[in-house]
C-alpha cells in the first residue's frame, strides 16, 4: 500500500493529531509493539470464546423465549438441571447479563437501518401477527395488550434486538477465534496485522443479511424478514459500536454522577459511558457490567496471556483490571478497523481532494475519542 | 511461675544477641518469635489457673534481694495485672510478627523486642515499688533504641524527646516512692496499699502529684504528651504497635495501682480536678486528632484522647468506673495496635500517610480492600459502636463515672462523638473514591500483613459481643481496690442503682 509520507503530510491541529497521522500512514489507533499484539490477540481469543456463548444465548432467547414474560431459565438455552442451576446460583458461569446489557444498549440508542425499520407499519403487521399467534388463548395477556397497545410491538422490538446482536456477534465470535487460529499459526506478527484480519473479516460480511423469524405452533413467522434489506455492517455493527463502545450508559459505580445536578446529558448521543471510555479500575460495588465481561473472559484466557498478566505487580490480584485494559486495547483495533472499513476513501489516496475528505472524516472520530482511554494506551504500559 | 515470663525473653535476648551474625536474621526471628509465642501461652494458661473469686495476690514469688536497700524480688498476679500481662504477650507475638524479615541488624532488633517484652512484663508484676521502678527504667532502654535506629528520618530526634520524657518520668516515680517509704517509716519498698494511709494529708498531695505527673507523662496525659506523636511517627510499626499497645499501658496501670492505690484519700479529694483533667486530654487529643494529615499521627493524638477516658475513669474509682479503665486499657491495646499496623501496611505500600495524598485505596482490584475493611472495623471499634471493645470500654466508663462526674462524663462523650469524626474522615479521604493513577500500581499485600490484623479485630470483636470473658478476671481486684484499707471516698452525685459491680453488668 502506498500510504501518505511524513514529507507529504497535511499538518492538524487537533489535538489526536498524531493518532490522524499515523492512520493515514497506514497505522492503528493502538501503538504497534509485541506486547501489545499478545495482549490483543490473546484477550481476543478469549473475547471469541466468550462471544459465542452470548450469542448463542441471545439467539436462544430471541427465538425460544418469544414472549414469554416471566423467562426464569432463559440463560440455560434449554437445558435446565440441578447441577446448572446450582452453578448459576454461584455465579461460576457465563454472565449473560452483560450480552443483555449490550442489547438494551443498542435498542435504548438505536440507529441504522433496523432502528427505522422497527418504527415501519411493515414491523407492526408482522409484530401484531406474531403476537397474536402466540397470546392466542391467552386471555389475560391478551386484556393487557388491548389495555396497553404499545407493550407488545416494544417487547418484539427488544427480541429483535436480542436476534440481530446474535447475529451480529456469531460473526464476529468466528473472526475472533480464526484470529487466533492464524496468530497461532504464525500469521499474526502485529497489530496492523490484527486490523487487517478484522477489517477484512468486516467487508467480508458486510452484506450478510439479518433476519428474524419465530416460529409459533409449528408456523413460522417473519418479523425481519430479508426484503427488509438490513445487512452486518451498517444495521448492526455500525450501531453496535455507536451504542456499546461509544454511548453505552452512566452506571453508579463506573461512573460518579449526580443526575440532579444534570451531570448526565439529557442528550443519548452525548452519552460517553462505553466500553471505550470505560474505567478498568472500579470504584466500588459488584455487578456492574464491564466487571462482568471480565469476569467471563478470565475463565478462557490462553496460557500465554495468562503468563504475561503474571508478571505484573499484582499478579492474580487485578487480573480483571488487565484484562479490562488489554479488552480495551483489543477495541481500538477493532475501531481502526471499522474507521478504515467506512473511509470515504481509500486510506491510501494521493488526490488532495479525497485526503482532504479523509482528513475531516478522522478528525470526526477523533473527537469522539479525545476523552476515551485511547491517549491513556499510547504508552505500551499499564 | 511468674519468673518464667520474665525469664524466657530475658533468656532469648541473650541467645539472639549472641548468635553469629550469619543465623541473626532467620535463626533470630525464630528465636524471637518462639520466645514471644512461649511467653502468650504460658501468660494465657497462667490466666485460665487464675483464680478470679481471689483478692489477693496469686502465685507469689518472694525472694529477698538487698534487704538494706527494702528491695525484693517480689511477684505477684492479679486481676489488675493479669489481662495487662497477657495483652503484652499477644503484642510482643505481633510485633516479631509484623517485623520486616530483611531488617537491619536483626540481632540487636529481636534482642530488644525481647528484653522490652521482659521490662514491661516485669513492671505488671511487681509488688515491690523498687523492683518496679527497675523495670520501669528497664524497658525505657530498648525502646529508645528501637526508635533511635530503625525509625523514620527524624528518628534521632524522637528517640531523645522519649528519653527525656520518660527518664524524667521515671524520676519522679522513683521520687514519689522514696518519699513514701522514708515518710511512712516502712522498713522496705514492698507494696501495700496502706504504706501511705499514716502521712498527713499535705504529705499526701505531694507525693501524689509526683507519681501523678510521673505517669501522666508516659500514659501520657496533656500537657505532657508532647513525646508521643513524634515517638509514633518516627517508629517503625512494630515499635507503633508495642508502645501504643503496651507501653503506654505502664501510665494508666501506675495510675490505677499506685495513685489511687497508695492515696485514696488525696485521691477522693484531687478527683474532681482530675477528671476536668481527663476532660481536657480527651478533647485535645481529639480535636488534635482532627487537624492531622499524617495517618500516624492522627491515631497517636486518637491515643491522648482515649488515655483520657482512663483517667476520668479512675478520677470516679467506682467499681465500676475501675472495670471501665481496666477494659479500656486492653481494648485501647488491640484497637490502638490494630490501627498502626494497618496504618504501617498503608504506608510500606503507598509510601505515604497523608490523608490528603491517598484516595480510593478500597479499590477491590488494585488497593488494600481487606486492610481497608479491617482500618473501617478499627475506626468503628475506637468510635465505639456496639458490638465491639470500644464500646463496652466506653460504656462501662461513662456508666462508672457519670454519677460521680456528670458534667466531666457528658464532655467526655463530646469526645468518644469527636473520635467518629476523626477517624471516619480518615477512612473517607483514604479509603473512599477513586484509587488515583499514582497508587494504581501498588505492590500486592501479602498474607504476612493481613494476618495480625485479622487476628486483632476478631479479639476486639469477640470481647466486644462477650466481655466478661475479660472482667471476670478483675472485678473482684478491681472492688477490692476500693473496698480495702484506705478506700476511696468519692461521693457520687446519683447513686448507682446498684452497688455490686457485677450485677451493675448485667446492663451490659
Amino acid at each position: 500500500m502506498n500510504m501518505v509520507s511524513t514529507r507529504d503530510r497535511i499538518t492538524s491541529e487537533h489535538p489526536l493529531a498524531s493518532l490522524i497521522y499515523r492512520i493515514e500512514e497506514g497505522g492503528a489507533l493502538l501503538p504497534e509493539s509485541p506486547d501489545n499484539v499478545v495482549e490483543v490477540v490473546g484477550i481476543l481469543k478469549s473475547y471469541g470464546h466468550v462471544l459465542d456463548a452470548y450469542w448463542q444465548n441471545l439467539v436462544y432467547i430471541a427465538d425460544h423465549q418469544f414472549l414469554e414474560l416471566f423467562p426464569f431459565f432463559k440463560y440455560f438455552n434449554g437445558d435446565v438441571s440441578t447441577k446448572k442451576l446450582l452453578r448459576h446460583w454461584w455465579h461460576d458461569r457465563i454472565n449473560y447479563e452483560f450480552a443483555e446489557y449490550c442489547m438494551k444498549a443498542m435498542l435504548y440508542h438505536g440507529g441504522g437501518g433496523l432502528d427505522s425499520y422497527l418504527d415501519s407499519p411493515e414491523f407492526t403487521q408482522r409484530a401484531q401477527a406474531a403476537g397474536q399467534a402466540k397470546l392466542k388463548g391467552n386471555f389475560l395477556m391478551s386484556g393487557v395488550t388491548k389495555a396497553f397497545p404499545g407493550f407488545l410491538p416494544e417487547q418484539i422490538r427488544q427480541l429483535c434486538y436480542y436476534s440481530a446482536l446474535g447475529q451480529f456477534w456469531e460473526v464476529m465470535s468466528s473472526m475472533f477465534l480464526v484470529l487466533s487460529d492464524r496468530y497461532d499459526r504464525g500469521e499474526i506478527h502485529s497489530i496492523n496485522d490484527v486490523v487487517q484480519h478484522v477489517k477484512n473479516g468486516l467487508v467480508e460480511a458486510a452484506s450478510k443479511p439479518i433476519t428474524y423469524t419465530v416460529m409459533i405452533d409449528g408456523k413460522p413467522y417473519d418479523i425481519i424478514p430479508k426484503s427488509a434489506g438490513l445487512t452486518f455492517l451498517m444495521d448492526t455493527a455500525v450501531p453496535y459500536v455507536e451504542a456499546v463502545f461509544f454511548r453505552s450508559f452512566p452506571f453508579m459505580g463506573t461512573v460518579s454522577y449526580n443526575a440532579q445536578a444534570q451531570q448526565i446529558s439529557p442528550e443519548p448521543e452525548r452519552f460517553n459511558y462505553g466500553a471505550l471510555y470505560a474505567d478498568p479500575l472500579p470504584v466500588g460495588g459488584a455487578g456492574i457490567p464491564p466487571t462482568l465481561l471480565m469476569q467471563d473472559m478470565r475463565h478462557y484466557l490462553p496460557d500465554y496471556l495468562h503468563e504475561f498478566y503474571q508478571h505484573s505487580l499484582r499478579g492474580e490480584e487485578d487480573l480483571r483490571v488487565h484484562i479490562c485494559i488489554s479488552f480495551q486495547k483489543s477495541m481500538f483495533c477493532v475501531t481502526t478497523a471499522a474507521i478504515l472499513g467506512l473511509m470515504p476513501h481509500p486510506v491510501d489516496t494521493t488526490d488532495p481532494q479525497e485526503r482532504q475528505t479523509n482528513r475531516t472524516y478522522l478528525e470526526g472520530w477523533m473527537n469522539r475519542l479525545v476523552d476515551s482511554r485511547l491517549v491513556s494506551l499510547q504508552d505500551c504500559g499499564v | 511461675m511468674l519468673s518464667l515470663l520474665i525469664a524466657l525473653p530475658l533468656l532469648g535476648t541473650l541467645i539472639v544477641a549472641l548468635l553469629p551474625e550469619k543465623h541473626g536474621r532467620l535463626t533470630g526471628r525464630a528465636i524471637a518469635f518462639t520466645v514471644a509465642i512461649l511467653s502468650f501461652v504460658w501468660s494465657v494458661l497462667l490466666g485460665f489457673k487464675f483464680d478470679a473469686e481471689l483478692t489477693s495476690l496469686q502465685f507469689v514469688e518472694n525472694l529477698p534481694w538487698i534487704a538494706q536497700l527494702g528491695l525484693s524480688y517480689r511477684l505477684g498476679l492479679d486481676g489488675l495485672s493479669l489481662p495487662l500481662v497477657v495483652l503484652n504477650g499477644l503484642l510482643t507475638w505481633i510485633a516479631v510478627y509484623s517485623t520486616d524479615p530483611d531488617i537491619q541488624r536483626p540481632r540487636l532488633y529481636y534482642s530488644l523486642i525481647l528484653l522490652l517484652n521482659a521490662g514491661v512484663v516485669g513492671a505488671f508484676l511487681s509488688h515491690n515499688l523498687l523492683l518496679f521502678f527497675l523495670f520501669y527504667e528497664l524497658e525505657l532502654i530498648p525502646l529508645y533504641f528501637l526508635i533511635g535506629i530503625w525509625g523514620g528520618a527524624r528518628r534521632g530526634y524522637a528517640a531523645t524527646k522519649f528519653l527525656i520524657y520518660t527518664a524524667f518520668s521515671g524520676v519522679l516515680i522513683l521520687a514519689g516512692f522514696l518519699g513514701v517509704v522514708w515518710l511512712s517509716g516502712a522498713d522496705s519498698f514492698e507494696y501495700n496499699p496502706a504504706l501511705a494511709a499514716s502521712l498527713p494529708l499535705s504529705s499526701q498531695f505531694l507525693l501524689l502529684g509526683t507519681l501523678l505527673v510521673g505517669f501522666g507523662i508516659k500514659i501520657p496525659l496533656v500537657p505532657f504528651h508532647t513525646w508521643l506523636p513524634d515517638a509514633h511517627v518516627e517508629a517503625s510499626t512494630p515499635v507503633s504497635v508495642l508502645l501504643a499497645g503496651v507501653l503506654l499501658k505502664l501510665g494508666t496501670y501506675g495510675l490505677l495501682r499506685f495513685n489511687q492505690g497508695l492515696f485514696p484519700e488525696a485521691w477522693a479529694i484531687a478527683a474532681p480536678y482530675l477528671a476536668t483533667w481527663a476532660v481536657v486530654s480527651v478533647l485535645y487529643g481529639a480535636f488534635t486528632a482532627i487537624a492531622q494529615k499524617d495517618m500516624k499521627k492522627m491515631v497517636a493524638y486518637s491515643s491522648i484522647g482515649h488515655m483520657g477516658f482512663i483517667l476520668l475513669a479512675a478520677a470516679a474509682a467506682t467499681p465500676l468506673s475501675n472495670l471501665g479503665a481496666m477494659f479500656q486499657m486492653v481494648s485501647h491495646g488491640l484497637i490502638s495496635a490494630l490501627l498502626f499496623l494497618l496504618v504501617g501496611v498503608v504506608y510500606k505500600k503507598t509510601g505515604t500517610r497523608d490523608i490528603t495524598v491517598l484516595r480510593g485505596l478500597l479499590n477491590p482490584e488494585r488497593g488494600l480492600p481487606l486492610i481497608g475493611s479491617l482500618m473501617i472495623a478499627g475506626v468503628m471499634a475506637s468510635a465505639g459502636i456496639p458490638g465491639m471493645m470500644g464500646f463496652i470500654s466506653e460504656f462501662l466508663v461513662f456508666r462508672g463515672s457519670f454519677p460521680v462526674f456528670p458534667v466531666q462524663t457528658l464532655l467526655s462523650m463530646v469526645g468518644t462523638g469527636l473520635t467518629a469524626v476523626y477517624l471516619l474522615l480518615l477512612v473517607n479521604r483514604t479509603f473512599f473514591g477513586r484509587l488515583p493513577d499514582q497508587f494504581s500500581n501498588l505492590p500486592r499485600v501479602e498474607w504476612r500483613d493481613r494476618i495480625p490484623g485479622i487476628i486483632l479485630t476478631v479479639l476486639i470483636i469477640l470481647w466486644g459481643l462477650q466481655p466478661s470473658w475479660l472482667v471476670h478476671w478483675s472485678e473482684t481486684t478491681l472492688t477490692a481496690m476500693l473496698t480495702g484499707p484506705g478506700a476511696i471516698a468519692t461521693t457520687p452525685l446519683v447513686t448507682p442503682s446498684t452497688t455490686s459491680p457485677k450485677t451493675s453488668l448485667k446492663v451490659l
